[in-house]
């Protein structure tokens, strides 16, 4: 019996190799409505870049069977409008009512007592303003030998006074030897009641 | 030199040390470093720790010496605070120019172009409100091009008597020429080390030599950016101000950690953590990522054991910015690619293929019964929104462990202006 052909027909190992085209698996013809194919190509490109680059493609949700179609996009509003829609204001916002200069503004916590009498009690909050001039009379972070301190600046003559506001402290003049930096003026105190 | 174009470079004088000096004055005049994350190396000095030869990049370990003999302050890094100096710094640069770029977290250029101000006193005014307002010291290199601002910038810093702010294009001619003698090419913006290398083969080795070659020779050996730098040296402006950030290619967030891990679960919550942080800011930046790369290395330094690199990329059908699937994602890799018995010291997971945030179909899976949503896309996950509101206070299960990654920064400052827990005390 004759049942080998040594010629003709498939020969072994020739044509395009199994799974190495453009998706590296099998393909298969679809019908696809001309409506959608706009939508389908890129997706398929994406797939294709994916598969291209080597980055294995996970699928990210699990139910990969329905295919829905979103018919309405827009929900349909049912009910009265609320009658306060058409006079909404902005919420009162602290910052703003508080804060003058945003970016040179920094908040500070207090210690001690020097400050009782203007207000600032250990563990206050204290908004202070860097771009402010420190005037005579504010009340100022200042750093005295390389240390902070709050006290209000007194300007007199050209001697410069740090005074605390307590009976309890003293009061610190500046010589011309210390060194004085005024790092910001104090605009306001938080204080929370425990 | 052709005067049609006006840049201004601005440059924080020693950018993380000014920050710590400004919640401590009494570090001022005092050397100070900065370390890296996990207190590895040198990645700021201040000027007198320049001064006492300190390298920027050095390992830590190989100056503590040095360090201790002279009483260098050591820090560790603070991104929260640099982070937020630096933009209260950029938004009042951005008071003095409608044209701003923000070319790095302590550098801005502006263009100066047909402003109806004396741009000296104009820049003046700039660096005393920087100064005033956040404490930190900068100083302005003006020129007709980027590079020439650049230049300008480093002669502002090096020599006082210019008050800070320095206009290149004021220079005679004879002393431009002097003043290219006095920089190496490599001090150029754009010159790289190995582009340096090259142009030291051929003995161009000053910034005059580069000024007076051909322009044939740099563009062979440089290619089209050097020629650019080339043509910006005599004035033509090549490279223009990018006022919109390239939209980022990837989002990376990986840490060394403070112990070496070898436990799954360890190193899950670290990755975790991580994650979440990356997904934050993809969020913030309106991105969405289409693939995931998790990795975990072992030191390559420690000889005696074998050095271990492993990683694993997943892409996904669509780009998404939800970290609810994120994260199990990220646990679903390192499932994948974690060996046990190794010491793990470094790990970190990428966000790529990023796009803009807008909801593409997903034809393998329109699970579609979620609203395409317009406006607010945060509304979608109430973690986000609820950490939003509430300091991050919900977690995943697998952020919650014995925190053995977490870096060491044992130096670091307060963070003064981000948490209400670490006010300046005064």
């Amino acid at each position: 019996m004759m049942n080998t052909h040594n010629h003709g027909g498939a020969r072994k190992g020739a044509g395009r190799k199994k799974n190495s085209g453009s998706f590296k698996e099998d393909t298969k013809v679809i019908r696809v409505p001309i409506s959608l194919v706009e939508s389908i190509l890129p997706s398929i490109e994406v797939y294709k870049s994916q598969v291209k680059t080597g980055v294995e493609v996970l699928l990210t949700k699990e139910n990969t069977k329905e295919l829905m179609i979103p018919i309405f996009t827009s929900r349909v509003q049912a009910g009265f409008p609320s009658p306060a829609d058409d006079h909404l204001e902005d919420a009162l916002d602290l910052n703003t009512h508080l804060i003058q200069h945003k970016d040179a503004t920094f908040f500070v916590k207090a210690q001690g007592d020097s400050m009782l009498g203007a207000g600032i009690h250990q563990g206050d909050i204290l908004i202070v303003d860097k771009s402010l001039t420190p005037k005579s009379g504010k009340i100022v972070i200042a750093v005295v030998d390389g240390e902070f301190t709050v006290k209000r600046l007194h300007k007199y003559k050209g001697n410069i006074t740090l005074k605390a506001e307590n009976p309890e402290f003293e009061d610190i003049k500046v010589n011309g030897t210390d060194e004085l930096i005024i790092w910001g003026v104090v605009t306001s105190v938080i204080h929370q009641y425990d | 030199m052709t005067e049609s174009k006006k840049f201004a470079l601005i440059d924080c004088n020693n950018f993380y040390a000014s920050c710590e000096r400004v919640f401590e004055p009494k570090l001022e005049g005092k050397p100070i470093v900065v370390l890296s994350n996990n207190d590895g190396c040198i990645v700021a000095r201040s000027n007198e720790a320049k001064a006492l030869g300190i390298k920027m990049g050095v390992p830590y370990f190989q100056v503590k010496n040095l360090i201790l003999q002279n009483n260098v302050v050591v820090r560790s890094s603070n991104y929260p605070l640099y982070g937020d100096m630096s933009s209260r710094v950029m938004r009042i640069i951005a008071q003095y120019s409608p044209i701003q770029e923000i070319y790095s977290i302590d550098e801005s250029f502006i263009d100066l172009k047909g402003l109806p101000f004396d741009l000296a006193i104009h820049m003046q005014s700039l660096r005393r409100q920087v100064r005033r307002w956040t404490g930190v010291p900068v100083c302005v290199g003006i020129g007709s091009t980027k590079v020439l601002a650049k230049l300008a910038n480093r002669i502002a810093k090096k020599y006082s008597k210019f008050d800070g702010v320095f206009d290149i294009d004021t220079l005679p001619y004879h002393r431009y020429k002097k003043l290219l003698r006095s920089f190496e090419v490599g001090d150029l913006w754009g010159i790289g080390r190995q582009s340096a290398k090259k142009l030291n083969r051929v003995n161009i080795n000053s910034s005059y030599d580069f000024y007076k070659a051909d322009i044939g020779i740099i563009e062979t050996l440089l290619g089209v950016n050097g020629k650019r730098v080339y043509q910006e040296l005599r004035g033509h402006s090549c490279v223009s101000i990018e006022c919109i950030p390239p939209t980022r290619q990837q989002i990376v967030s990986s840490r060394s950690f403070g112990d070496d891990l070898t436990d799954f679960d360890e190193l899950n919550q670290a990755l975790t953590i991580l994650t979440r942080k990356a997904v934050n800011k993809l969020n913030n930046h309106k991105l969405a990522a289409t693939t995931l790369t998790v990795f975990i290395y072992t030191n390559p330094h420690k000889k005696d054991k074998p050095c271990v690199h492993l990683s694993k990329t997943v892409g996904m059908t669509t780009a998404t910015e939800d970290e609810s699937l994120l994260i199990p994602l990220t646990a679903k890799i390192l499932k994948l690619i974690y060996e046990p018995g190794h010491s793990f010291y470094k790990g970190g997971i990428v966000l790529g293929n990023l796009s803009k945030n807008y909801r593409q179909q997903d034809l393998f899976s329109m699970n579609q019964d979620s609203q395409p949503e317009t406006g607010s896309y945060n509304k979608s996950n109430p973690i986000r929104s609820i950490n939003r509101r509430f300091n991050e206070s919900v977690k995943y299960a697998s952020e919650v462990g014995n925190d053995r990654w977490k870096s060491r920064s044992g130096f670091r400052s307060k963070r003064y202006t981000t948490s209400w827990n670490e006010l300046l005390l005064v």
